[in-house]
């Protein structure tokens, strides 16, 4: 059994409780026009172009060959659309410019990865958290994870869309200490401009979660123009104040700090340009929520 | 209790006041002598046509017990008095005595046999050097001046050989100059008060006066007068030769605030302000918390309170918090709040678990072990039991790698490989290893005649009972240190080329040995300079930096330890460390197959080279540095630049959680340093911008603005990439 990730994450601390060690998987069944990891839309390996480390040795347009890499105006630049994938360059790229995102890893060497981290998860009441992408697309190597780090004692938590069919999460809850779940917007058809999927199931498993028994975080990402009305805080609010169960509720302001992965990628950002949310429209969303008696953090 | 408590003296105003007068004192320290990579001190400028030595050798210098008895009678004759009646305590140090001499080494006892591998090693030798062990304060504070001039009455009798009355006369003067020094303050403090209109500040300096007037002869009897004690002895002994250790303050200290709160004499107020000017007196390396000899935590109130003056001052301060099992949870919280709020630099951690069961390792047992605390730098010391050099001798490690790998590429009959330059360089460490520790044996047979320790031998247990100079057998161990420095450097060359070349065959021999000579130069040189740079570097887990820097540290400690003479009482004991050496000690290497150049300055102490890691730095340096621990006593400590967006309220379980996770695993001490890096870029443009940032520079903080130009740079640089 094995499966695809974009990365390990040593030292999370946004990712659950304690220090944790966050497996981004790589594929994902949404487009959220903000999301920072767009390295994890697609499952298929993927060349990434740093800019900054590249020093203009020019050796890897001697491997290149369908100019995918080459020189434009006495620069190199990388023309994603052109790329093959064959990697041929990156053993060429002494400065380590070029990278390839995606590693087909198994539970047991992904095990013996984060077990040095063991005694800082222990300390800080910390563990691994499977995030991505979506995490669900790849359910049986999941759930082999799951169950090896549950297995070793070690607290796991799963940070998921929630759009996939309930039946599916039922297996893994066994295995899974925290699932952290987003809640991105109430009005179906909002959601499916900005995300590229519907709302309908998500909202029906977050009723599912909350009956689950399983202890579970709700995050509303904050995006201007999506979500940032107080219509949509309202209807948030509302469902969450139907809610018993859930632990931890995280507004989580959009940042631009994703942006040059876009750049690396070759990939359009749909958000170019967008701000972070100020304080004073933090303020606003918080006040409709305290209104409603719910507990929040800010992230 | 003190009328101070009625209003008539605002202790947060005077500690303000005394903030201010620092931050000044600091200024016209770098306009008048410059800058200087090195501990704050404390110490304050010495007035113009200032004190001169007294030579007694033709070279100049002054050298043995008659020359530095002389000198430092002479200094405390002359030595500018300091009062403000701001502060509840008197006096400052403005002279380095062991500074203004010609020469800290006598002629008359060279080390010819040495020299020439101490050069090609580039070793920094500690011949001569002054201190680096730590006095036993309770010994002062329990005889006070006149129970040490008895006890040098009552030695002196028994000891009667002509050499040995010369001793005890030596270290009488001295005790007698530093009482005529405070009799000279007691009578600046009582012509301050005299003169003194405000009521608070008059009524401060007459009790100042009185507390002078009891401690002058007698012991001790008050917080107050125990602060002062400490404080004219650590004076002494800073003018004298720089000694700067400390001791287990709040164990030190808790029975005079306990009796004082008894006898009501004071307030919790009165004692944070007491402990406040005690505490800006000097950045002495004082331990808080920590086990007793049966491994009960040392925590009391006072503990709390010194945490809590150190947050009034905030300035440049070395306290260090022992951590173990035992320790009270809550001071350990309080010293982690501090930490990120003052974001200073302050405190340390030290880790209890390694450092007992490795100086355990030594053949002691387990209370001794526990009575060695965290005094200094870098450093462990036994206070008044041992003889130590700590942090003088360094052994730098790059240095050492180059003359291996040169030796290796101009002797091809063995063929050019890791396996054979691993070799080499045993053979040589284990050369400049046995140099610093002929340079040890050199210093303890003859410092007797070049810097006898009057002061520190005053508060060891020994000296003044046998009639013998603490570094010539007046002290009960002799535990030396020896350091290594460039640890990141070495495992991440021999890491760099094992994979380049031999693992994954990306470049011939030749061509490494090409661009290590021309430094890298031209972009193909740039490109394989990249290559080497980017190998698996120590500190990146289970790599083979990794496991090259556990081969050096475990070579590295056998052949110290091997140097090691019972017969002689020697026990040499490894760390990894450089101090502020790694500019100085980078000048002196050319590049190296790790991807640094030239004149680079070499990794810091026992530091992964900065950028080895990009997601979980923090995690990775903890526990590469658990990893390397020699094992014996002594520290390879632990560097740890805290990015500030992690350095937040929020996350004092996940700081305090690696801390305590790198202990658990062996880690020794923790350093740490929060820094923002849009405030330190812009306080390297302009220092004098930023009069209060504090850095810790290694094992000591230093006012940033006082940090040399190349020092700034460094600091800068680690704190960018990591």
């Amino acid at each position: 059994m094995d499966g695809i990730i974009t990365s390990v994450q040593r030292m999370s601390v946004h990712d659950g409780p304690g220090i944790r060690s966050t497996i981004f998987m790589k594929g994902c069944n949404l487009r959220c026009r903000w999301c920072h990891n767009p390295e994890t839309f697609s499952f298929a390996p993927e060349l990434e172009w740093i800019k900054t480390k590249c020093i203009g040795c020019q050796a890897c347009l001697e491997v290149c060959q369908t100019g995918a890499l080459r020189l434009t105006n006495g620069n190199i630049s990388f023309n994603k659309g052109e790329c093959t994938a064959c990697f041929d360059c990156i053993p060429e790229c002494y400065p380590e410019a070029l990278h390839k995102i995606g590693r087909r890893v198994t539970p047991e060497s992904l095990f013996s990865e984060i077990e040095q981290d063991f005694p800082f998860f222990e300390e800080s009441g910390g563990g691994i958290t499977i995030s991505g992408g979506e995490p669900m697309l790849q359910k049986l190597f999941v759930i082999s994870i799951l169950k090896l780090f549950r297995t070793g004692g070690i607290h796991t938590a799963l940070d998921t869309n929630l759009s996939i069919p309930w039946k599916h999460y039922e297996q893994l809850l066994p295995y899974t200490s925290l699932i952290m779940a987003d809640l991105k917007a109430m009005d179906n058809e909002l959601h499916e401009k900005w995300t590229g999927g519907g709302n309908s199931t998500i909202i029906r498993n977050i009723r599912n979660l909350d009956e689950s028994g399983i202890p579970y975080f709700i995050r509303t990402p904050v995006i201007p123009g999506f979500n940032d009305s107080e219509k949509e805080f309202r209807d948030i609010a509302g469902l969450l104040s139907t809610l018993r169960n859930m632990k931890q509720f995280d507004l989580l302001p959009y940042h631009p700090l994703g942006n040059w992965k876009y750049v690396n990628l070759g990939v359009k950002n749909l958000l170019e340009g967008v701000s972070s949310p100020t304080s004073i429209d933090l303020q606003r969303y918080a006040s409709i929520l305290e209104e409603y008696g719910i507990n929040y953090q800010i992230n | 209790m003190s009328t101070k408590s009625t209003n008539k003296f605002r202790y947060q105003a005077r500690v303000e006041e005394l903030k201010r007068k620092k931050l000044l004192q600091t200024k016209e320290k770098i306009a008048i002598e410059g800058l200087l990579d090195e501990d704050d001190y404390g110490r304050v400028v010495p007035p113009k046509d200032s004190w001169e030595s007294i030579p007694n050798h033709p070279d100049g210098s002054f050298y043995g017990l008659e020359g530095w008895v002389n000198n430092f009678c002479s200094l405390m004759e002359s030595h500018p008095v300091y009062v403000d009646p701001n502060d509840a305590f008197a006096g400052r140090w403005v002279y380095f005595m062991s500074r203004m001499r010609a020469n800290k080494w006598n002629p008359d006892y060279p080390y010819n046999h040495l020299e020439e591998d101490i050069a090609k090693y580039d070793i920094i030798s500690g011949i001569g050097d002054d201190a680096h062990f730590a006095p036993d304060y309770q010994l002062g504070i329990s005889l006070g001046w006149q129970g040490i001039l008895d006890k040098i009455h009552k030695y002196r009798k028994i000891n009667t050989l002509p050499k040995q009355q010369l001793f005890y006369d030596a270290h009488e003067r001295a005790v007698k100059s530093i009482q005529g020094w405070i009799k000279r303050h007691i009578e600046k403090i009582e012509e301050l008060a005299e003169a003194e209109n405000n009521a608070g500040l008059k009524e401060n300096l007459l009790e100042m006066a009185e507390v002078n007037r009891r401690i002058v002869s007698n012991a001790p009897q008050t917080l107050r007068e125990a602060c002062q004690w400490i404080i004219w002895y650590h004076l002494a002994s800073r003018t004298y030769n720089r000694d700067g250790a400390g001791g287990q303050i709040d164990e030190l200290l808790r029975p005079f605030y306990e009796k004082d709160l008894a006898a009501g004499r004071i307030g919790r107020d009165e004692a944070v302000y007491y402990l406040a000017c005690f505490l800006i007196n000097d950045p002495v390396y004082w331990q808080l918390g920590g086990p007793d000899e049966n491994g009960d935590d040392l925590t009391s109130e006072i503990s709390f309170l010194i945490l809590e003056a150190a947050d009034k001052i905030n300035t440049s301060l070395n306290i260090t918090v022992r951590v173990h099992n035992g320790l009270n949870e809550k001071l350990f919280q309080k010293s982690l709040e501090y930490l990120v709020k003052n974001k200073n630099g302050w405190p340390r951690f030290s880790g209890d678990k390694a450092l007992v069961k490795g100086f355990m390792n030594n053949g002691f047992d387990i209370q001794l072990a526990r009575r060695r605390i965290a005094v200094g730098c870098n450093w462990m010391s036994l206070p008044g039991q041992e003889y130590t050099m700590n942090d003088l001798v360094k052994v730098n490690m790059a240095k050492v790698f180059e003359v291996a790998f040169d030796e290796m590429v101009s002797n091809k009959i063995q063929g050019l490989s890791t396996h054979y330059l691993w070799e080499i360089f045993k053979n040589h460490l284990a050369k400049a290893v046995h140099t610093a520790a002929g340079g040890i044996r050199h210093h303890l047979k003859y410092q007797k005649y070049n810097e006898p320790e009057l002061i520190l031998n005053l508060l060891s247990h020994g000296p003044l009972e046998k009639g013998l100079d603490v570094s010539d057998g007046g002290a009960t161990y002799y535990n030396l240190a020896i350091d290594g420095a460039g640890l990141a450097i070495v495992a991440d060359s021999f890491a760099a080329l094992e994979q380049r070349i031999e693992k994954e065959a990306k470049i011939p021999w030749e061509e490494i040995i090409y661009h290590l000579k021309t430094n890298f130069d031209g972009i193909e040189g740039e490109r394989v300079r990249l290559l080497m740079k980017n190998s698996e570097r120590y500190g990146q887990g289970n790599s083979l930096g990794d496991e090259w820097a556990k081969k050096v540290s475990v070579e590295f400690t056998r052949l110290v330890r091997r140097e090691s003479d019972p017969k002689a009482n020697h026990l040499f004991i490894p760390g990894f460390f450089s101090w502020a050496n790694t500019i100085g000690f980078g000048l002196n290497v050319g590049a190296t197959p790790n991807g640094r150049r030239g004149k680079e300055p070499i990794s810091h102490g026992a530091n992964p080279n900065p950028g080895f890691l990009v997601d979980g730095a923090s995690l990775g340096l903890a526990r590469a540095i658990a990893e390397i621990q020699p094992g014996y006593g002594n520290t390879a400590p632990m560097q740890w630049e805290l990015d500030p967006t992690l350095a937040s309220k929020n996350h004092l379980n996940m700081i305090g959680s690696i801390i305590k996770a790198h202990f658990n695993m062996g880690g020794t001490l923790i350093n740490v340093n929060i820094m923002d890096k849009e405030e330190i870029l812009e306080a390297h443009k302009d220092p004098a911008k930023f009069p209060e940032l504090v850095v810790r520079v290694t094992g000591f903080t230093a006012y940033f603005s006082m940090l040399t130009p190349e020092f700034r740079q460094l600091v800068v640089d680690r704190i960018l990439e990591n």
